[in-house]
């Protein structure tokens, strides 16, 4: 199952051809990346993008990137932006807020402070966006330190549960689950949007949630 | 041709010009000769652009402005799109943006607009091997790169850069592999950057070209100019900005001295304002006071003061001297109105604030507080005076034409009444004034510490003092003792007026919450008053059954099954009635935090039980006197014909015999007793009044007696002249009886007597009903004994006369069978024993023939004497 998910990841790369000419505008998703500084969250995005791994690191201001995939047969435009995650930037961040449709909230799992911080970046989203169920995403980032978590998985499935949102955990380095991750907050968004039931889409999110945190 | 670019993504998405953005994409170029051209928001950049790979070209953004697509050409691709978006703006430089320019060691060459934000400490030259240093804690210790390289240095931009150096500085912990493939990243961007700068000639031939154009046409504009201004221009323009400021100089020192002028007139304008009004102060203090402005006088003063306080000029302190004589003055005036009385708490509030500010060395407020309580005072007692006044001079007037009258009213007249009520209201009204001003000011809302405890009890006690005289006025005003009666509505109507009055002022003292000292004197008050009223509603009935005696017409109401009465019982019933009700009405409703009137052994519940046992005890005395009352007239003691002419509903009322009016008061009496209290208690249960049980008794017991005493007189009065005729009947018969006759009928006194005992109970019947069993018996109890008493006295007949006896006593027995009691039935065999006994059955059966034929002779007398009034 998890497999599936990837796989349909894949496709994007056929549609790129077709950019040309745009003849009818496919949906497009906003994304926004956040999370405190240094958590990867343009390695993440950069690595789903272009299948690369950047390894210096020069904080982001706020990057976009949009590119087509096609998910479950449809091809979809995503558009990421690339927040910045220093707290210098924090007060322009509602700005950034308040445009997107669908949140990947990012922290490294060899960090807890950055973990705590997105206990920050929940409310101010709940606050900017004032709905309880905008599609977000909880991403534990750099799986592949495992030797140096710091952060319990107990712990981040917890505040998942709580707040009733998936979970998944990836690494930017490895491209573990990157695609998963995308490709899920996307799905949501566009389940939304096609107007499904949404206690049918809290269900659905329950029972990936789970078995991403398996995979 | 291979594919066109795509940019997918750029970072940072908006920037001001000069920004480094990094484009990322697809087919951005196979290598960095292949790019042609790059348009960010639609400047050329390519200047700046640095090709990376395939999938990254890092530029400086133009100077645009505004939202716009990035776009790419190669040559293997041509134009390019973009799906992302560069927007541009212009920084508006601030005095607290950080604009200083720092030269960058490792920038591109500097652009005509550009600027570079960035400061120092953020910049860190790329590494040359392209690898990431990131996660390379352990440093090599920096000693022994100075001991290794005495004359080196690890930077790359020093002069005397020793690649060893930064080797181990940055490398130390790098694998041979990656060295390597380090070594193969800087070949390869050495190579590029050479093949680059060839590349970049030959692809911009035009562009140099027209650098070059530029550069010959900057010459010819320069060679003109040095024309047209000599080959030193630069005297002349030293001239004219030493010409410049000088003119600059003295413009600024002529402004600058205008401005010195501008404040010293302010100065002086200002000064002599303040003197002007200095000078003007006393006129304006007089005009202000005049129109009643104090807040003005209040402020001008206090600005006075603040000015020229301390001045030591004697012209300044005349005025000034001057200034608080006036103001004493009005201290004291003001002083004066805040004591006249009568003025509103609003205006005296004023002047109080008006004094404090003003400073006036007392506590105003007090003395407020302490006039109006002398006034409330004064009120009352002159409100005393002018009814008091009224009253007296009412009464002369009417004095002439009927003495007395208004002062029998006492405390019912109207006048009292509006006494009553001017006093309330002057009560209320002076408390409503005083109590929230007094509150104020241990608040210490209107300033001057009052002398808390102290002062506290002597307000009470003022208040005190004022509730009492009040209640001392409502006292002699309402509970005087009442003269002459009023009619009852109107003393209803008064009653109800004046407890009104009491009730109001009553409630506005409650509505202040006053202290419960007060409170309760006022309640005193009102509580004795409605004492008061009931005791007057009760005399007032009492009265009225005394003189019930007069109402009596011996005119029967209606027969009841205690005998035919008149309408005195009905009468008592409804004046107690009465009474209860006006009470009721009137006083013992509770008003707010009134305690209950009628309490169980209370005080007035006493006074009440009282009242209706005397009411009660003088309806029974009234009773009494009628009944026992004649004027010397006997009895009707003429036999029955005389008795059955005197029909009872014909007969003219005035005119009753006195034998009648003691029957009617007796059956009055028995009447009253049975059935009047038990509806006085009813309805006393009804107002839910307490229970008169004791008077009731009292008063049954004394009606009681009465009715024993009204039989005992019948009997003395009726049954004694009856008893009387027997024996001279006897003996007038037996003069005449023939010692051999036969017996065959009694003798006549036995008709006499039946005769007249139906006549005493046609009459006793006729006005008691069922009561008449009493009176009747009573009687053939005394006939009885009589005859017992004869029969004893006689010597013991002979057979002829004993059968004869025999006979008459057994008719007598037959006769009044249904009125004999055991006492008189012994008297009879007591007298039927001193008589020999029968001696044949021939005898026996003689008297039975005798008996039976004078049951029939007698029936119709016989059946009268057994029956009653109604059954008739």
């Amino acid at each position: 199952m998890p497999r599936l998910c990837c796989c349909s990841c894949l496709e994007p790369r056929r549609g790129r051809t077709m950019s040309k000419k745009p003849a009818a505008q496919p949906t497009l998703h906003k994304v926004i990346m956040v999370g405190s500084g240094g958590v990867g969250k343009s390695a993440l995005t950069l690595q789903f993008m272009y299948d690369e791994f950047v390894e210096d690191y020069e904080p982001t201001k706020a990057d976009s990137y949009r590119k087509k995939v096609v998910l479950d047969g449809e091809e979809v435009q995503i558009d990421i932006l690339d927040t910045a995650g220093q707290e210098d930037y924090a007060a322009i961040r509602d700005n950034y807020f308040r445009s997107g449709e669908g949140f990947l909230c990012v922290f490294s799992i060899t960090e807890p402070e950055s973990f705590d911080a997105t206990q920050e970046f929940r409310e101010q989203i709940l606050r900017v966006k004032n709905d309880e169920n905008i599609p977000f995403l909880l991403v534990g980032n750099k799986s592949d330190l495992a030797d140096k978590r710091r952060v319990p998985l107990d712990a981040c499935r917890e505040r998942a549960q709580h707040w009733q949102v998936p979970y998944v955990e990836t690494s930017a380095k490895t491209r573990d689950n990157v695609d998963k991750a995308f490709l899920t907050l996307i799905r949501q968004m566009s389940r939304l949007k096609k107007g499904l039931a949404a206690e049918v889409e809290d269900e659905e999110v329950k029972r990936r949630g789970n078995c991403c945190i398996v995979c | 041709m291979g594919p066109p670019p795509v940019v997918t993504g750029i970072s940072p998405k908006e920037g001001p010009p000069g920004t480094r953005v990094t484009i990322r994409g697809e087919f951005l170029g196979t290598s960095a000769t292949d790019l042609i051209g790059l348009k960010i928001c639609g400047c050329d950049c390519l200047l700046s652009a640095e090709w990376k790979s395939k999938n990254k070209i890092v530029a400086r953004s133009g100077p645009c402005k505004g939202r716009g697509d990035i776009i790419v050409t190669t040559r293997s691709g041509g134009e390019g799109t973009s799906t992302v978006q560069f927007r541009g703006y212009h920084e508006s430089i601030g005095p607290v943006k950080e604009s200083a320019v720092w030269v960058e060691e490792a920038a591109p060459p500097s652009l005509p607009w550009g600027r570079r934000p960035m400061s120092p400490t953020t910049y860190t030259p790329p590494d040359p091997l392209g690898l990431s240093t990131e996660g390379d804690d352990c440093k090599f210790p920096e000693e022994e790169l100075h001991e290794m390289f005495p004359d080196g240095s690890g930077k790359l931009s020093d002069d005397n850069f020793q690649p060893g150096w930064y080797l181990l500085e940055h490398h130390s912990n790098t694998s041979y592999e990656d060295l390597k493939a380090g070594m193969v990243f800087l070949q390869r961007k050495v190579e590029s950057q050479k093949e680059g700068q060839l590349s970049f000639l030959k692809a911009n031939t035009g562009a140099v070209m027209d650098q070059l154009d530029r550069l010959v046409l900057l010459k010819n504009m320069y060679e003109e100019d040095q024309r047209k201004n000599g080959k030193e221009p630069l005297p002349s323009l030293q001239a004219a900005i030493e010409e410049s400021i000088t003119l600059a100089d003295s413009l600024f020192s002529e402004i600058l001295s205008r401005k010195d002028n501008a404040d010293k007139t302010r100065e002086a304008l200002s000064l002599l304002t303040r003197h002007k009004f200095l000078f003007q102060l006393p006129a304006s203090i007089d005009r202000n006071i005049r129109k009643k402005e104090y807040d003005l006088v209040v402020n001008d003063y206090t600005r006075v003061k603040n000015l020229f306080g301390n001045t030591d000029v004697k012209l300044f302190q005349k005025i000034l001297a001057e200034i608080d004589k006036k103001i004493e003055d009005l201290k004291e005036k003001l002083y004066t109105r805040m004591k006249t009385m009568p003025i509103n708490v609003q205006e005296q509030t004023k002047y109080i604030r008006l004094l404090i500010s003003l400073n006036w060395d007392g506590d105003a407020a007090w003395v407020a507080i302490t006039s109006r309580k002398e006034y409330l005072m004064t009120l009352m007692n002159k409100v005393k005076d002018h009814f008091k006044q009224k009253e007296e001079q009412e009464s002369n007037e009417k004095g002439k034409r009927k003495v007395k009258e208004s002062e029998s009213c006492g405390g019912w007249s109207a006048v009292r009444g509006a006494w009553a009520a001017a006093a309330a209201g002057a009560l209320a009204a002076q408390l409503h004034a005083l109590w929230p001003l007094a509150r104020r000011y241990f608040a210490g809302e209107l300033a001057g510490e009052p002398q808390s405890t102290q002062r506290q009890a002597e307000l009470k006690d003022m208040i005190i003092a004022a509730v009492e005289l009040f209640s001392e006025h409502m006292r002699a005003c309402l509970l005087a003792p009442g003269g002459k009666l009023v009619p009852t509505d109107t003393l209803r109507a008064r009653l109800l007026a004046n407890l009104r009055h009491l009730r109001e002022a009553y409630d506005s003292l409650l509505k202040l919450d006053l202290p419960s000292q007060p409170l309760s004197i006022v309640e005193k008050v009102i509580f004795d008053y409605r004492v008061h009223g009931m005791s007057v509603f009760l005399q007032r009935a009492h009265k009225r059954v005394k003189g019930l005696a007069d109402k009596e017409t011996w005119k029967i109401e209606e027969f009841t099954d205690y005998g035919a009465i008149t309408n005195l019982p009905h009468l008592l019933e409804t004046y107690v009635n009465e009474a209860f009700a006006a009470i009721h009405k009137c006083v013992v409703s509770s008003g707010r935090r009134e305690s209950p009137l009628l309490v169980e052994g209370g005080e007035p519940a006493n006074t009440l039980h009282k009242h209706t046992q005397m009411i009660l005890l003088a309806y029974v005395s009234v009773l009494q006197d009628l009944a026992l009352h004649h004027d010397d007239q006997e009895f009707n003691n003429s036999n029955l014909s005389v008795a059955l002419e005197q029909r009872l509903e014909e007969g003219p009322p005035a005119g009753r015999s006195w034998q009648q009016r003691l029957l009617l008061a007796g059956a009055n009496a028995h009447y009253t007793r049975r059935h009047t209290l038990p509806s006085i208690a009813a309805a006393a249960n009804t107002y839910g009044f307490p229970k008169q049980t004791l008077a009731l008794q009292a008063t049954k017991e004394a009606l009681l007696g009465l009715e024993s005493t009204i039989a005992e007189t019948y009997l003395e009065h009726k049954g004694d002249p009856l008893v009387g005729t027997i024996e001279p009947s006897i003996d007038m018969g037996r003069h005449k009886t023939d010692a051999d006759a036969v017996i065959d009928d009694a003798r006549p006194y036995v008709y006499e007597i039946i005769n007249n005992l139906i006549a005493v109970h046609a009459e006793v019947d006729s006005v008691c009903g069922a009561a008449s069993v009493r009176y009747v018996r009573d009687i053939c109890e005394t006939v009885c004994e009589e005859l017992a008493r004869l029969a004893a006295s006689a010597p013991p007949p002979p057979p002829q006369a004993a059968f004869q006896q025999r006979l008459e006593y057994t008719l007598l027995q037959q006769a009044c069978a249904e009125h004999l009691t055991r006492k008189a039935e012994n008297y009879l065999m007591e007298a039927l024993a001193g008589i020999p006994p029968l001696e044949s059955e021939e005898e026996k059966r003689r008297m039975d023939t005798i008996v039976e034929g004078f049951k029939k002779r007698m029936e119709l007398q016989l059946a009268s004497l057994n029956c009653h009034m109604e059954t008739v």
